[in-house]
């Protein structure tokens, strides 16, 4: 069994993308935002408008693959946990990688397994976050649980001179027409 | 489309070594001498200071247990136990489940890729592959690893995997469910009872050596349980919210059923997720019911949350060795801090610890961003 790309979407794909768009819920980090605006992107390429079509979003599984991660929440939690500060609410949902993956799921009404990894890094993050996405779609696929996946990369720009990334690939099963 | 198979025509799937620490102790027999004895092991918060949270309880070992000991002691055991020889070992990959590195949110920012690296720190550590995988997938992160370890055995990419997950409690995720009002106020866990008011946080660190019933045999092994069936499956619904009417967890145990072969009165045991909050019980009481139709209200059921407290992201693994030692042992774990029926969670729910010995059970679990995951096991 192989995978085929349906579509893909990144952040940022010109000049014109400097600012996120806001992503109600979600706070003081970019983490959530670049997930969501690159899988709009890819999802969009390839379906227009949300939802999915149900036989085919009840069995798309959303994969987040991110050797970051949320960085910039744990880091403020951590901070107002020192400095003995209030937390909001809204930091509790954004804490894990599954809350954004939750928001596309519900926003394109996707069914399939939800699974957030976190692979090394290395040289070439995006790339080796792709690759860990990748090999997690095609156990999904070749188990039976899904027939396409959504693989959302998300790197975020940790120090200066770095710059956020995302990148979304929709794939499914090369045997399934 | 391709639709779970039974396991039929695929390798057969076994747990050969296992370990677990949580606040009963480490070790397999101190998980298994707490979940007998029943009594839950909430206490007051004193590893950090939680004078300014709402709710100061939880399930914690003594003293500060580091995690990356801990995970290596537990993971050695399980390797041990399996019989696994130096060679063995460094041909067998690594799958992990954790939050995140340890100490990467005070370590920012110049430790990019912190939580996958601590992961192949575990696997050098531990004389395992460097083919190892990172999940980070909230509450079912470990159980997800468990079900890929299956697949990739059962479809012949692996003789052997291990898999194993850790959270011990500490000051920023207790923060974060305080401020999100998930804790439980009285102090207890109650899944499905009336009253229920949310979760408490555990430690919880496990391993296991998931691996194909012919290499074990051919080894000579000894399996102590058979990974029957497993299933994964999304709500499609809420950012954290569970889908009311269950329909993507009742798809994670179709899943289960259909790759074991198996029908739903045939289950003898569930070990539910149970996290004791209001919602959550009920999605997955409905999960239940359009799963396993009548037999939802038949099958014995206890959440072992009830006693060891939410482990997040290592909780499924601690609660699926929790369910083989019952198995093994024959007994099934109480479902503590039980009050009184809630009518909408229509189940058998176990008040007291049970004498029994049934072939199957299935051990649930659910998490933020409308994930679910259920394991099938039996006697090997």
């Amino acid at each position: 069994m192989g995978l085929v790309e349906v579509a893909r979407g990144a952040w940022p794909e010109a000049e014109g993308d400097v600012q996120l768009p806001v992503l109600a819920g979600f706070v003081m980090s970019s983490f959530s935002p670049l997930v969501a605006e690159a899988a709009r992107r890819c999802l969009g390429r390839a379906h227009g408008e949300p939802p999915v079509a149900a036989g085919r979003g009840a069995r798309t599984a959303v994969i987040i693959s991110s050797a970051t991660g949320d960085a910039v929440t744990a880091a403020e939690v951590a901070r107002a946990v020192d400095a003995g500060r209030r937390l909001g609410p809204l930091l509790f949902f954004q804490a894990v990688p599954n809350a954004v993956a939750g928001y596309v799921a519900a926003r394109w009404e996707l069914g399939g397994p939800v699974v957030s990894l976190s692979p090394a890094g290395g040289a070439d993050p995006v790339a080796e976050s792709l690759a860990e996405g990748l090999a997690m779609a095609s156990l999904l696929i070749r188990d039976g649980d899904a027939d396409e996946a959504l693989i959302v990369v998300a790197e975020q720009a940790l120090t200066d001179g770095e710059h956020d990334r995302a990148l979304a690939v929709l794939v499914r099963n090369s045997e399934v027409n | 489309m391709t639709e779970p198979r039974p396991a039929g025509d695929r390798a057969q799937v076994v747990v050969t070594g296992l370990s677990a620490v949580s606040a009963y102790g480490r070790g397999a027999s101190a998980l298994a001498a707490g979940l007998r004895a029943g009594r839950p092991a909430f206490a007051p918060v004193t590893r950090f200071d939680v004078s300014a949270r709402r709710v100061g309880v939880g399930a914690l070992l003594p003293g500060s247990p580091v995690l990356l000991d801990e995970l290596l002691s537990t993971v050695d055991e399980a390797a041990h136990q399996a019989g696994l020889s130096a060679p063995v070992r460094a041909s067998t990959p690594l799958l992990l489940a954790v939050h995140g590195e340890p100490d990467g949110a005070r370590g920012l920012p110049d430790r990019p890729g912190r939580t996958g690296a601590f992961t192949l720190s575990v696997a050098e550590k531990a004389g395992l592959s460097d083919g190892a995988r990172t999940y980070t997938s909230a509450c079912v992160a470990a159980s997800t690893a468990v079900a890929d370890a299956a697949a990739t055995v059962a479809a012949g990419g692996a003789e052997r995997v291990m898999v194993a997950a850790g959270y011990l409690v500490e000051p920023d995720q207790f923060a974060l469910f305080d401020a999100g009002r998930a804790l439980a106020a009285d102090g207890a866990v109650r899944p499905f009872s009336a009253g229920r008011k949310g979760l408490l946080l555990g430690d919880g660190v496990a391993a296991v050596v998931v691996e194909s019933a012919r290499a074990a045999q051919a080894r000579g092994a000894t399996p102590l349980a058979r990974l029957h069936g497993w299933g994964r499956a999304g709500d499609g619904y809420h950012v954290v919210q569970p889908r009311p009417d269950g329909a993507g967890l009742a798809r994670a145990i179709d899943a289960a059923l259909g790759r074991a072969g198996l029908t739903p009165e045939q289950i003898g045991y569930v070990n539910a997720h149970g996290s004791g909050s209001a919602q959550s019980d009920v999605a997955e009481a409905a999960a239940l019911r359009r799963a396993l139709g009548e037999h939802a209200s038949a099958v014995p059921i206890s959440s072992t949350k009830s006693l060891h407290g939410q482990a997040l992201e290592a909780s499924p693994l601690l609660e699926l060795v929790a369910t083989v030692l019952s198995l093994r042992e024959g007994f099934l774990p109480v479902n503590a801090g039980y009050l009184a029926p809630d009518p909408d969670c229509p189940l058998h729910v176990l008040t007291a610890t049970t004498a029994a010995r049934p072939a199957y059970a299935l051990s649930l679990n659910a998490a933020f961003g409308g994930a679910n995951t259920a394991l099938l096991v039996g006697a090997p």
